[in-house]
């Protein structure tokens, strides 16, 4: 039927259009006006830093209006007497600082690192990085995951601050394969330049906040959530863990697991009469056959259904997870990329920490799992 | 429909009937607005009345929703009205990603242009009576100031140090000269809880020297673990009581280029102990001799320099010191001292400390030196450059100096003493006629008494004789002027040692 002539735009209008029109006002100004509130809760920016130039342990103020110019930094003062170290982190509010020397980034890593349950408020991380290809793309899978967290993840699973750094120096091998890497000859080179990564990575991000720092290595793919509380709880300045790897059995035609790390071990005399009769610049490392050292290692000291919170004392530990009391690198304990006592990097740092009072603890039935490759 | 179509007209037509072919209906004429809208009125009351619910019902919705989101963004309604432009106080955003290339902070030559960071350690203990004298070197350093970082580490101290320094710093800070800012200011506030007192004396006794290091050395390694940033190319560690120090010491240090490096350090002293004296003893080569020592002792023994239990036979930078010498001149060296070192901040980075355990049979800035040479980076003094630490007296020289002192009062007694008798001696002998005059007329009168005697004796009889003669004397004795007499008395002892004088 023909409309009756007249004006146009007549038409009765549906009350549901108007609705929609309402409603998608309501969105349109809401996303005009909420870009900020992807930010943070007033808790975290109240103990933000309010200039760049500050700990990157925490994290800072990014000034977002244009005018007037950028004050200069205030004078902050820190009073270390006050920063705790406790068997109950969590009750004490205690900074954690997680450090990662990656050369690889394993997915499996990040969702092991995402699942931890102590507060990721009080969590920083530092990743120290090489300038190669494989660094680089590992630089961009770690940003990826980082801005997926941090930008649009949960508050409550974003970190605390996280800092990226790239090494100054190049990796002594081009390949970081499981072979390649082990060769004894290319052992002490490669421990070396992984000393002065690891403490370049401590010495730039410890700052006056931490309590504990955790070593964790790139490719630790599980760990129990609790890991940091549990470590904590024995309130030893160096815990280190049972690191083990999880691998298909072809005897047994399933899965099992087998030692990993075996730089977490208890000396020996026969390595130290090796040690004794070594140049100033030789090294003992543990593991390799034409090197039999008799030490008591770590590894091999897992029973069956034993005592998760066994302690046994340490002479040397690994690196590949392990929490030590911030006091214990405040101190000067470092990974020595020189042989220190014919040690080096963990074992070395270890050796260290005992020349300065520290002694590590081992627990043989608290377990984390390495990558397989 | 249009509205004139309820007349009752049943043929739509093509032109309006009345009012303005546009459309608008006639309405009346004379109204103020006769375009405005008018509201159709062929709803149905129903129509409208279902209008009316679904207008209460949006605007319910919206009011319920407008409470959802005040309640779930904890109050912040402004923003939702300002678009964001007009945001309060908060005016930005949390950055929790910090992404630093640590190639880019090597260190150079030519730092200042390049902008490198300098961060500059300072440790302080009861250091109160000395920050002015640093503060007054810290404003005038030339590299460009907004590039140095400051961090302070006071630990133990019992006197006014924490808040003079805030004080000081807070001033810069706030001052109108922006070139007077600097970058990052940390004060650490540490305590060990040390013994050791901070006097001279005990801080340089032997005994004390290892737990002495090794504590210093803690201090050092807890001040750079806080504050050392990703983005420092080089720190310097300054002690708080040097006296005289170039202004450009830093460009001057880093020019060389060099991983460490120290200049020489001395101290004027007064003149009675010389006028100057080689201070800082740390820095020095390794020698055989020193070598072949530090075998011999055990794990846990630290070589100190400058004591004569250890006698190591090592060349010191100190001592090497021509004052119209080559300033640039340079030399290796193997342990350093710790009043003024620049390092590149990528030896601290790799670990290098100061070792607060014996380290190679050294502790503190001796074992950085050797940690920094085990690592293969390059250690430097500079013999002829100096800078000069404050003289604070030892024990020994304060005993000395009161010994000098009471020798000084003791002289100064004496010369005193002298000048008053050379004064007294110059009255009495100035006229000398006045008192020979005296003794004549004495003498005479005593000559006039013996004969007024001797002729009273001549016409008395003799058994009485005596008593007027001392009547005589008492009457005469008042009569002197006591000013005299004092001096006459006096004059026999200065003739005494007038006669020596004379003798000698």
């Amino acid at each position: 039927m023909a409309r009756p002539l007249g004006p146009v735009r007549l038409k009765k209008t549906n009350p549901i259009t108007l609705l929609i029109g309402a409603v998608l006002c309501i969105f349109i100004i809401y996303f005009l006006a909420a870009p900020a509130s992807s930010d943070f809760s007033k808790a975290r920016k109240s103990t933000a830093a309010s200039h760049p130039l500050s700990p990157p342990t925490s994290p800072f103020r990014k000034s977002t209006s244009k005018k007037g110019k950028v004050s200069p930094p205030p004078v902050a003062r820190y009073n270390l007497n006050n920063v705790t170290i406790t068997s109950d982190p969590i009750a004490a509010r205690e900074n954690v600082l997680i450090l990662t020397p990656m050369a690889r980034f394993y997915q499996e890593y990040w969702d092991n690192l995402m699942q931890l349950n102590y507060p990721h408020e009080l969590i920083t991380l530092g990743f120290i990085l090489p300038k190669n290809k494989e660094g680089n793309a590992a630089t961009t899978a770690l940003q990826q995951q980082i801005a997926k967290t941090q930008k649009s993840g949960p508050e409550r699973d974003r970190f605390k601050s996280i800092i990226i750094l790239r090494q100054d120096f190049d990796p002594p091998l081009q390949s970081q394969d499981e072979s390649e890497r082990h060769k004894m000859q290319n052992q002490r080179e490669r421990r070396a330049a992984m000393s002065k990564a690891r403490n370049s990575l401590l010495f730039t991000t410890l700052g006056p906040a931490t309590s504990w720092v955790l070593w964790l290595d790139a490719d630790i793919i599980e760990t129990p959530p609790t890991l940091i509380q549990d470590l904590a709880a024995h309130d030893k300045p160096i815990v280190a863990p049972n690191c083990f790897q999880r691998y298909y059995n072809a005897e047994k035609k399933k899965m099992d697991e087998r030692p990993y790390d075996f730089n977490n071990w208890q000396d020996s005399p026969k390595a130290q009469e090796i040690a004794a009769q070594m140049g100033p610049d030789e090294i003992l490392l543990e593991g390799y056959a034409e090197m039999a050292t008799y030490r008591a290692l770590m590894a091999y000291m897992t029973t069956d259904g034993g005592d998760l919170h066994q302690e046994v004392p340490l002479d040397g530990v690994g690196g590949t997870a392990l929490l030590v009391k911030a006091d214990v690198h405040r101190d000067g304990a470092m990974f020595p990329a020189f042989p220190f006592y014919h040690l080096i990097e963990t074992e070395g740092f270890a050796k260290m920490a005992k020349r300065l009072g520290w002694h590590p603890t081992g627990l043989p039935n608290y377990k984390v799992y390495h990558y397989n490759e | 429909m249009l509205p004139f179509a309820s007349s009752g007209s049943k043929v739509t037509p093509r032109h309006h009937v009345s009012g303005y072919s546009n459309g608008y209906p006639r309405g009346n004429t004379f109204e103020l607005s006769p375009h405005r809208f008018q509201p159709r009125l062929n709803s149905t009351p129903a129509g409208r009345r279902r209008r009316r619910f679904y207008l209460r019902l949006g605007a319910l919705i919206a009011l319920g929703l407008f409470g959802l989101y005040y309640f779930f963004s904890n109050g912040a309604v402004l923003p939702l009205f300002s678009l964001g432009l007009l945001s309060g106080g908060e005016d930005f955003e949390l950055e929790t990603v910090r992404y630093y290339d640590l190639s880019n902070v090597q260190g150079t030559a030519r730092g200042w242009e390049r902008e490198e960071r300098i961060l500059m350690c300072v440790p302080l203990r009861d250091a109160e009576p000395h920050l002015p004298m640093f503060f007054s070197h810290l404003r005038n350093f030339t590299y460009p100031h907004h590039l140095i970082d400051l961090a302070f580490l006071v630990s133990d101290s019992k006197d006014r140090t924490l808040e003079v320094l805030v004080e000081n710093l807070e001033a810069i800070q706030a001052s109108e000269d922006d070139a007077a800012h600097y970058g990052e200011i940390s004060i650490i506030e540490k305590d060990f809880g040390q013994k050791v007192n901070q006097d001279v004396e005990s801080r340089h006794g032997f005994a004390a020297q290892a737990s002495r290091r090794k504590l210093m050395a803690q201090a050092r390694n807890w001040l750079l673990s806080a504050a050392l940033r990703p983005y420092h190319s080089w720190v310097y560690w300054r002690d708080v009581d040097v006296e005289t120090a170039p202004f450009s010491i830093l460009e001057d240090l880093m020019r060389h280029n060099k991983d460490v490096i120290v200049p020489n350090v001395w101290r004027p002293l007064p003149d009675w102990l010389g006028g100057e004296q080689p201070y800082d003893l740390n820095s020095w080569q390794e020698s055989e001799t020193a070598l072949a020592l530090a075998d011999t002792l055990d794990e846990d023994a630290v070589i100190v320099e400058g004591y004569a239990e250890y006698a190591t036979w090592r060349p010191h930078l100190a001592y090497l010191r021509d004052p119209y010498g080559d300033p640039d001149m340079e030399m290796e060296i193997d342990g350093v001292g710790g009043v003024s070192i620049l390092a590149k901040a990528k030896v601290f980075r790799s670990g290098v400390h100061f070792p607060a355990f014996s380290f190679e049979k050294h502790a503190e800035t001796e074992g950085f030196g050797k940690m920094s040479r085990r690592m293969g980076y390059s250690v430097v003094g500079l013999p002829h450059y100096t800078i000069w630490h404050l003289y604070e007296p030892s024990v020994d020289d304060i005993k000395h100096m009161e010994e000098m002192e009471q020798e000084r009062l003791a002289r100064e007694e004496e010369e005193k003493e002298k000048a008053e008798k050379a004064q007294k001696i110059k009255e009495q002998f100035s006229d000398p006629n006045s008192q020979w005059e005296k003794d004549k007329t004495e003498m005479q009168n005593i000559a006039i008494k013996d004969k007024a005697e001797k002729a009273s004796k001549e016409k008395v009889k003799d058994t009485t004789g005596s008593s007027p003669k001392q009547a005589g004397a008492a009457a005469e004795k008042p009569a002197e002027k006591p000013a005299e007499k004092k001096p006459a008395a006096k004059k026999e002892r200065i003739g005494g040692g007038a006669a020596k004088v004379e003798e000698t």
